[in-house]
């Protein structure tokens, strides 16, 4: 399956950390449930989620904040499912960094190289180099309310690597960063880790976030991982209905499977009947979804290997490099079409025809 | 800027003018007083006079010690409230904070004859320990310095705990997290960072209590009465049984000077902790 292999040119073992059948639960309300994640050495990947999908509670969990109520999570071959945080040898960046307010940006950044007892004479050596792998150098002096929030993130992420952690965690590094600082640090952090070989995984709600750093992205909704998989494989073959509605964009339709067999399967909707690849016995709710991109606008109608769906026109919106064309669609429906450039579409109050081919047609068991 | 600063300056007025008339104006005088002679000559014999008188000093020492015992008692019972008070949640948060600020409505004299009953010799306390065994006969604990301290610091208490709370929770628990995520030991962790940060709290509580420890007169009066006198308790019968309004003036200076090194010494302290924020 998708979690024991490593994305390509992943180097190192598929099971550098390995949480196997975890849960947490938090005064009676299960946060985490029987949850397994493995990541490769030298990985980078990501756990994306709305907020209480669990993801917290599972990086607190790795990191040894706070424990597990059963299974196991071991490092490197090492397991560490009761070891306290500090002996655990796993760097947090947090959201707002922590960096410690008493204390200026060397002394913030050779903490954690006091705090393990390192020798004086090789400390002075190792901050220094971490400052400068972040260029930070002659910030070293400065208190770190003196900083803007990028250079604080280099100074915490120069701090969590210079003990040079087994695993390094980080909470929604770049939320408090503006847009184009962002995407800078984005790249920046990425390389700087890529070059050390160093395994990472970023917790994030953003799913552009999560596609800028990661070669591999775990979904979480509810104390779940509903898919864990490379951006690619995600974003065209996502595992369920929340994977598909999550991460990207979508037109999705509710409906019921009329008729069977032969590897595809017809369902009734709102918006007429549609083909899509499965098995599914008929009667079965589902999901129908499609990526909006795929969809074509088709005024003549087409052959047989497409769904063709009418849909009011709700909106045109232009997006730079695209248009957006919004369809009515009732209750838990959404019919969005994605065109190139500025293209032609009827104006809003008419009627579109939108097209696509069966075998771009998604299929999901809903839950009635 | 200026201007409106300055407006804003005017509002301290009445307060100002008041606290010179009630406040400065007084104690002036009373320090002019102490620094005349006989003659009504400038001097400061009375000061060498007090200094010089070893019943003085030994009270001079004991108002001190019993002050700064009051602090450390309340604050090694205020800091670790404060971390309760500040990471409790909804009821349990309030009765904390009621249980802390209760006490300050009940008057000094009701709490002091509830301590007698406490630590007398057929107390409470006596029973207490002797029935676990610790003492074979009842030990004296009304009117010594250590019944003093524990019922001062009872008093004082919520003057601690109230200036650590505010600064523990400004604390951001993810700091303990980041440091612990570092490889540091829960001590390394509270030496490196939870102390330094919550340092300013405790200089600012402790300049609290130690400022009302060294001038508190009911409370000695009341727990240890005659036997074991304070500097305020000095001035007292200075001006109400030996009618020596200089001497009461000096010793009266003398907490005042005290008082003052106190705010200070605090002051410099906390603003030299805190630029390092």
């Amino acid at each position: 399956m998708t979690e024991t292999t490593a994305s390509p040119g992943t180097p190192g073992e598929a099971r550098y950390l390995d949480v196997a059948a975890v849960s947490k639960s938090y005064r009676g309300t299960r946060v985490i449930e029987g949850l397994d994640f493995r990541v490769a050495r030298g990985e980078l990947v990501s756990l994306l989620g709305p907020s209480g999908c669990g993801k917290t509670t599972l990086l607190r969990l790795i990191a040894g904040l706070v424990d597990a109520d059963d299974g196991a999570i071991s490092i490197g071959g090492r397991n560490v499912t009761r070891t306290p945080a500090h002996r655990r040898n796993v760097s947090v960046v947090f959201q707002n960094y922590a960096l410690f307010p008493h204390l200026n940006v060397a002394d913030n950044v050779a903490f954690g190289l006091r705090a393990r007892g390192r020798e004086k004479t090789r400390i002075d050596g190792l901050v220094a180099n971490a400052l400068d792998l972040v260029r930070m150098a002659e910030f070293a002096a400065r208190p770190v309310s003196a900083l803007s929030g990028g250079q604080q993130q280099r100074v915490a992420v120069a701090r969590a690597l210079v003990v040079e952690p087994d695993l390094l965690l980080l909470v929604e590094p770049f939320s408090a960063l503006d847009r184009k600082l962002r995407e800078t640090m984005q790249v920046e952090l990425k390389t700087l880790l890529r070059a050390r070989g160093m395994t990472a995984i970023f917790v994030t709600h953003d799913q552009d976030e999560a596609l800028a750093v990661s070669s591999r992205i775990a979904v979480m909704n509810r104390g779940r991982i509903e898919q864990f998989a490379t951006p690619a494989e995600l974003y065209a073959r996502p595992a369920t209905p929340f994977a598909l509605e999550f991460v990207g964009l979508s037109t999705r339709l509710n409906g019921r499977v009329t008729a069977g067999g032969a590897g595809t399967v017809e369902v009734a909707t709102a918006h007429g009947t549609l083909r899509a690849p499965g098995d599914l016995a008929a009667g079965t709710p589902v999901v129908v979804g499609v990526r909006p991109e795929l969809i074509r606008l088709d005024r003549q109608g087409t052959g047989a290997e497409a769904n063709v769906i009418t849909a009011r026109v709700a909106d045109v919106m232009f997006v730079g490099s695209k248009t957006h064309l919004h369809g009515a669609a009732g209750e838990g429906d959404v019919i969005l079409c994605e065109l190139p450039g500025i293209s032609e579409t009827p104006p809003p109050g008419e009627d579109a025809q939108l097209a696509w081919s069966v075998g771009d047609t998604l299929l999901y068991e809903r839950a009635a | 800027m200026r201007g409106a600063l300055d407006r804003f300056a005017l509002l301290a007025t009445p307060g100002l003018a008041y606290l010179a008339i009630v406040y400065a104006l007084p104690l002036m005088l009373l320090l002019a007083e102490s620094l005349r002679d006989a003659e009504g000559v400038l001097s400061v014999r009375r000061y060498t006079e007090f200094f010089a008188d070893s019943f003085n000093m030994t009270v001079f020492w004991r108002t001190l010690r019993v002050a700064l015992m009051t602090t450390l008692l309340a604050l090694v019972i205020a800091y670790p409230t404060a971390f309760a008070l500040a990471r409790a949640r909804g009821w349990a948060q309030t009765a904390i904070l009621v249980a802390m600020v209760l006490p300050l409505s009940v008057g000094v004299i009701v709490k002091a004859f509830a301590w007698s009953i406490l630590f007398r010799s057929n107390g409470a306390l006596n029973e207490f320990l002797q029935w676990i065994g610790l003492i074979e006969r009842p030990i004296r604990l009304l009117f010594t310095e250590t019944a003093l301290v524990i019922g001062a610091a009872n008093v004082f208490l919520p003057f601690m705990v109230l200036p650590i709370y505010a600064v523990v929770r400004q604390l951001d628990p993810a700091l303990g997290a980041a440091a612990a995520s570092l490889g540091a030991t829960p001590w390394f962790r509270f030496f490196r960072v939870t102390l330094p940060l919550t340092l300013p709290g405790v200089v600012a509580g402790s300049a609290f209590v130690f400022s009302l420890a060294v001038s508190m007169y009911v409370i000695p009066s009341l727990i240890v009465g005659e036997r074991q006198q304070t500097l305020s308790m000095l001035i007292a019968r200075s001006f109400l049984f030996l009618r020596d309004e200089q001497l009461g003036s000096t010793i009266s200076a003398l907490l005042l000077v005290i008082a003052v090194a106190v705010v200070l010494g605090s002051s410099w302290l906390a603003r030299r902790l805190g630029s390092r924020e």
